[in-house]
């Protein structure tokens, strides 16, 4: 028998905890700093994806990261559920990077790597573009399938066959690797992690740091070469409901023929 | 003469308007004559041409139908390659298009299928791509302004692409009206342009093994919605009947589409679809931020649901407190025979 090691690589991202977030009044800017920090929820699907990639094919699971330091603990919590290593990549030179060289900076990490297969969250709660995903394989030029809910590992094929979600239905597609994959949110169920491996990444794991630099690509990220700005923010009024509450079905059913009358 | 900017770029090289009209097996979206009218007001504004792009196998009666809903032109891409649908050919095609005829907006629905290609286009291209757009302008200068929800919704960003063409956005289903269409509408044979096809069979890195579509619900146009959630537990019949009743459309939470208990054509909600029935009923929802964005254009909306804490009856003009498998039933019963709620045909 052959045995051929696959190198999956997962993107998380940690993003504010849910509708924690303001707005600072004096630059317009999102207040993320007093959100609680989490990891970005759908990504928990993609680890769940990588690790039961794992169960079947002899596989090496990375988790990446790009953002401050301060990201450190959801690469520890990718080593507490499985992961085999972790890389924070984070620089300076980033600030200000929107989909395009975010999605440049982790293809390349992808690459150096050796990913044979990308997994990634459906969208991220806070930039909720869903773009850095296909973003990856078309920097690297690689096959992409996303809105996928279950994953057939092939290595003797050197494919991975997936069943994506399709507007009314499905679909089964085989991509050749490397290949990215973003999963749908909801479909992966994350494993626990077990209380040894939290206590290890908690106290005796160390993820490797990569700047731009050590991808080469220093004058290719940041906000010179970010196509997209934002050019204002403007605060949504809310719809104004009644917000009465009935107490019986008849109640309710004289109000909703009222809409007709 | 113009130059090119500080990104090595002239963006007066690049015009008109471009809306994708999605198409599998000769079945259009509806999302695309959603885009399309709303290309018309930026084409109008622009004054220039509202390009409607084909891609996939016999594409006549599709192009024609994008002539007839107002595209100026129509670009057709028709290869047995496209068919059925793969981001890799789609992606090499679309950016071949782009870097040939240099369009400044592109408008792609926000479906499972523009989201997947829309990247494979931006990124070769180095172009600005917005994701989930909700209104959209273009300003004095012919910049596309794109506005977005942040944040959980009660902001409203706008995204610009200043340096950088074309000026990329999707947008998700329902978000925008279609227009009519005009079976009158004069066109000639240069109305529809056969473009070059750049990919191979031979190139693709993908295989569609097997394609089931079956559920495919326009639910964005429906007056009347009952909408089911995770409350409901898989039993759909009290929401059936209570939707008989009014001859209202079922539609579903993400937990509710996520359970399989309802198809995702029917979600409703910031990765599903807006709608804005003039009665949506909340069946067994709690009101989570990413389902309000979908329906808070809907008229009167009224929630069912046992929490009396649950964050929906703030977001309802009526609610009740109580067991969906005793209020809805009771609720049909009574409208059924309320000769008001009747349709007229
Ligand atoms: C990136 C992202 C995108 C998302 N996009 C969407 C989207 O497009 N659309 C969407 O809907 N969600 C979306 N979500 C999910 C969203 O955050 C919520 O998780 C989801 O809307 C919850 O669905 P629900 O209200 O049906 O379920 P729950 O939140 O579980 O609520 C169920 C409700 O049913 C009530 N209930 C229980 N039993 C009964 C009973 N017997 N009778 C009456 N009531 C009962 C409960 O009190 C509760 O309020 C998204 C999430 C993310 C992270
Ligand atoms: N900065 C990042 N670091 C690592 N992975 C990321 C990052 N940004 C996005 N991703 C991955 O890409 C997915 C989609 O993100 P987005 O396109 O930003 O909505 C996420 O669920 C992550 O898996």
């Amino acid at each position: 028998m052959t045995t051929v090691t696959w190198t999956i690589v997962v993107g998380v991202k940690q993003v504010p905890d849910a509708d924690e977030v303001g707005i600072d009044p004096d630059t317009g800017r999102l207040d993320r700093a007093s959100a609680p920090a989490v990891m970005n929820p759908p990504d928990r699907g993609a680890l769940e994806a990588a690790l039961s990639i794992k169960d079947v094919v002899d596989a090496r699971v990375v988790a990446m990261t790009m953002g401050p330091p301060m990201a450190t603990p959801v690469l520890e919590e990718a080593i507490a559920m499985g992961c085999d290593d972790a890389v924070l990549i984070t620089d300076r030179a980033f600030a200000g990077s929107d989909t395009w060289p975010t999605s440049l900076t982790l293809a390349r990490a992808a690459e150096q790597l050796g990913a044979d297969i990308v997994l990634a969250g459906e969208e991220t709660t806070d930039s909720s573009t869903g773009q850095v995903p296909p973003g990856i394989a078309a920097h690297n030029g690689w096959a992409q399938l996303t809105y996928v809910e279950a994953v057939e590992p092939r290595p003797e094929e050197n494919r991975l066959v997936a069943t994506r979600d399709v507007e009314g239905g499905h679909e089964r597609v085989a991509a050749d690797l490397p290949v990215v994959v973003a999963v749908a949110y909801g479909e992966f169920d994350p494993r626990p992690a077990p209380l040894h491996r939290k206590l290890y990444a908690e106290n005796d794991f160390e993820p490797i740091e990569w700047t731009a630099e050590d991808l080469d690509i220093k004058d290719e990220v940041g906000l010179d070469v970010s196509p997209t700005s934002v050019g204002g923010m403007e605060t949504v009024q809310p719809v104004e409901r009644k917000g009465e509450v009935v107490e019986t079905a008849d109640d309710l059913a004289e109000q909703i023929t009222e809409v007709y009358s | 003469m113009s130059e090119p900017n500080d990104a090595g770029i002239d963006v007066d090289e690049y015009e008109d308007v471009w809306v994708f009209v999605e198409e599998h097996a000769g079945e259009v979206m509806p999302v695309s004559w959603e885009l399309l009218e709303e290309g018309k007001q930026l084409s109008e504004k622009l004054d220039q041409d509202l390009v409607a792009l084909v891609i996939g196998e016999d594409l006549d009666d599709v192009a024609e139908a994008a002539l007839e809903r107002g595209a100026n032109r129509v670009l057709v891409a028709d290869d047995p390659v496209f068919e059925p649908y793969r981001a890799d050919p789609y992606g090499a095609q679309f950016r071949a298009m782009v870097e040939n005829r240099k369009p400044t907006i592109v408008l792609i629905g926000g479906t499972h299928t523009g989201r997947d290609f829309a990247g494979r286009v931006a990124v070769p291209t180095h172009a600005g791509l917005t994701a989930d757009v909700t209104e959209i302008d273009v300003d004095d200068d012919g910049l596309l302004q794109a506005r977005r929800p942040a944040f959980g919704g009660d902001i409203l960003a706008t995204i610009l692409c200043e340096d950088h063409r074309p000026q990329m956005a999707t947008i998700r289903p329902g978000v925008f009206e279609a227009g009519d269409r005009d079976p009158t509408v004069a066109f000639d044979a240069d109305s529809i342009t056969d473009v070059d096809v750049v990919v191979d069979e031979s190139d693709t890195v993908s295989e569609v093994l097997e394609r089931e579509i079956g559920d495919t619900a326009d639910i964005t146009e429906a007056e009347r919605i009952v909408a089911v959630g995770a409350g409901v537990e898989g039993d759909l019949e009290p929401a059936l009947e209570l939707a008989e009743s009014i001859d209202a459309k079922l539609a579903a939470s993400r937990a509710a589409v996520d359970e399989g208990w309802v198809d995702g054509s029917r979600q409703v909600g910031q990765t599903g679809k807006t709608v804005r029935p003039e009665l949506y009923v909340a069946v067994g929802i709690s009101g989570a931020i990413q389902h309000l964005e979908g329906m808070n254009k809907s008229g009167t909306v009224i929630a069912i649901n046992n929490d009396p804490n649950a964050p929906i009856f703030e977001h309802a003009d009526y609610g009740i407190v109580g067991d969906f498998a005793a209020v809805c039933p009771d609720l049909a019963e009574t409208l059924a025979s309320d000769e008001r709620t009747e349709v007229t045909p």
